[in-house]
């Protein structure tokens, strides 16, 4: 994923005519207001709403009784279960994913390309009922895999195995962390130049010292910044953990969902703001971080 | 030895992605707790009440997604490659922004904050997931872009005498279709399947019809969630190929 592409020279290496859309280019961005009065309606203005009430108490006056609840089970229990799902599953995303799109740089063919970009768009949108009902067909106490291993004598379920648990979750997230990381990954593959391989070989490198020396210095930040991407997809996932929980594994997305959905007291909604707000939070540490590092690499990046 | 390794890569994530599906299929075409195969659980579909009438309201809400989508992204990531390049860092901040903020927090904000004219219609989701799908659809749209000089194409339809509609819809629109084409799929994908602003801002869209007659019937829920991602996969796959086609012929000859 590129952010950055300023820049203020046209492919063929022209400078850009400014006021190339002659009666559009007035000092105030006009043509802008469109999209200005979306994000604001329709994200800004909610968030703020949201954030406001985080700190009311039922009676609307201004507390911090909200927040400090976060810190205290069951909902301190959720964020520790959240930022660690987060953390994991983005491990397990990232490191196959990275060694798919490794692969497929590889393979070449542009044909197997055009294929898993567009396998990898559709899977990183799979998600809640459907897919936990594959993994139910799959991995479940019924499932093809599980009696399968029980006709040869391995009991994964007796062994300790559950699809509904911790690790049952990291598994079936997997499902759509790896197409995403294939996704956000490929391009700062491609930024990898064939020439930086082929001068570190008539140097005199092995195939590891590139690695060493160019390959994995290049590609870390990336790594580093499609990582936060994963946990930031991981720990805000609320139809998966949804349909793969049945209160077993304490949340902040269901918890929220349950304290929003008006199943509970009304006198509860504003501890459920509280939650979207520490949410918010914990997202922006990892996602700062992420645009940073984009925008450095993206500066050279763009050849 | 290094080849044998990816592909090894490449063949075991496959089974990884595709034996779910595989299994899945071949549930949902059990019959009973007999190992006879039939298509009871699909039929099953069909009798539930509401599916045509909540796959109708996804279809509605997805394509005033796709026409909102397409009516403020397309002219908005034009201009900023014309003549906004100083406001495009700007932009580029502003629409990864829904990507940071997760989705449930958006959705509890958004039922706090949008006048009631809003929440009392199902078509609030639409505008939700443009905001939603901005990260990508920005982004698909600006790579696009970056890709043409379209500085002088639109200078030669002006000079010409074309007005602003008519340049944008018969210079700029073919110009960039490829990557409009993968707005919209970006737009299409997260549309049909999307849960958590249906669910929260109490709406019964089709992923949260799904959700809700899963737990009648393990089987007919297979069956449904298999169709509907056999759904969506196909419609996707579509236009997929659509734009595949057409930003190959581009690349070559360029």
């Amino acid at each position: 994923m590129k952010i950055s592409t300023t820049s203020n020279v046209d492919v063929k290496g022209a400078p850009v005519k400014k006021g190339a859309f002659h009666g559009f280019s007035t000092p105030f961005p006009t043509p802008l207001i469109p999209i200005f009065i979306f994000l604001l309606f329709f994200f800004l203005w909610p968030i703020t709403a949201l954030t406001g009430n985080a700190f009311k108490s039922n009676e609307g006056a201004f507390t911090f009784s909200n927040i400090t609840m976060l810190f205290q089970d069951p909902y301190r229990m959720a964020f520790k279960n959240s930022i660690s799902l987060g953390l994991i599953s983005a491990l397990v995303g990232a490191i196959p994913g990275l060694a798919i799109a490794i692969a497929i740089e590889k393979q070449g063919s542009r044909v197997l390309k055009k294929f898993i970009s567009s396998i990898s768009g559709v899977l990183a949108n799979t998600g809640g009922v459907p897919l936990a009902f594959m993994f139910l067909a799959a991995f479940g106490p019924a499932g093809l895999v599980i009696t399968a291993l029980k006709s040869v004598g391995i009991d994964l379920y007796g062994l300790g195995f559950n699809l509904f648990s911790f690790t049952g979750l990291i598994i079936v997230y997997a499902y759509f962390q790896i197409p995403i990381m294939v996704i956000v990954i490929t391009p700062a593959l491609t930024s990898l130049r064939k020439e930086w391989k082929d001068s570190a070989a008539s140097l005199g490198a092995s195939k590891f010292q590139y690695w060493l020396k160019v390959g994995i210095p290049i590609l870390m930040p990336s790594f580093i910044a499609c990582y936060l991407l994963l946990f930031a997809s991981a720990f805000s996932a609320f139809a998966t953990a949804r349909a793969m929980t049945v209160g077993n594994i304490a949340l902040v997305p269901l918890q929220i969902g349950s304290l929003i959905d008006g199943n509970v007291t009304i006198n509860q909604a504003n501890l459920g703001y509280a939650l979207a707000f520490g949410m918010i939070v914990v997202s922006l540490f990892a996602m700062i971080p992420y645009i940073w590092i984009q925008s450095r690499t993206a500066k050279w990046q763009n050849r | 030895m290094k080849n044998l390794g990816s592909k090894l890569i490449l063949v075991v994530t496959g089974i990884f992605i595709f034996f779910p599906i595989y299994a899945a299929t071949e549930f949902s075409f059990r019959s009973g707790a007999t190992h006879s195969h039939g298509l009871a659980a699909y039929r099953w579909i069909f009798e539930q009440s509401g599916f045509l009438e909540n796959l109708g309201i996804t279809m509605r809400i997805t394509t005033l997604a796709v026409v909102l989508n397409l009516a403020i992204m397309v002219p908005t990531v034009t201009w900023l490659h014309l003549s906004g390049q100083r406001f495009k860092r700007m932009i580029e901040i502003l629409t990864i922004l829904p990507l940071i903020i997760p989705v449930v927090a958006l959705a509890t904000g958004a039922q706090l904050a949008m006048p009631d004219f809003m929440q009392n219609s199902v078509y609030e989701l639409s505008f939700m997931y443009v905001v939603v799908a901005m990260p990508y659809t920005y982004r698909a749209l600006d790579i696009g872009l970056s890709g043409h000089s379209l500085s002088t194409l639109t200078n030669a339809a002006r000079n010409l005498g074309a007005s602003w509609l008519k340049t944008l819809t018969s210079v700029v629109i073919p110009t960039i279709r490829p990557s409009v084409l993968a707005a919209l799929f970006l737009m299409i994908a997260l549309s049909l399947g999307e849960f958590t602003l249906a669910q929260l801002l109490h709406w019964t869209t089709f992923p949260v019809w799904v959700t809700n007659v899963s737990q009648q019937n393990v089987m007919g829920a297979t069956a449904l969630g298999m169709g509907s991602l056999f759904f969506a996969w196909i419609l996707l796959f579509g236009f997929s190929f659509l734009g595949g086609k057409s930003s190959m012929t581009v690349q070559e000859e360029e």
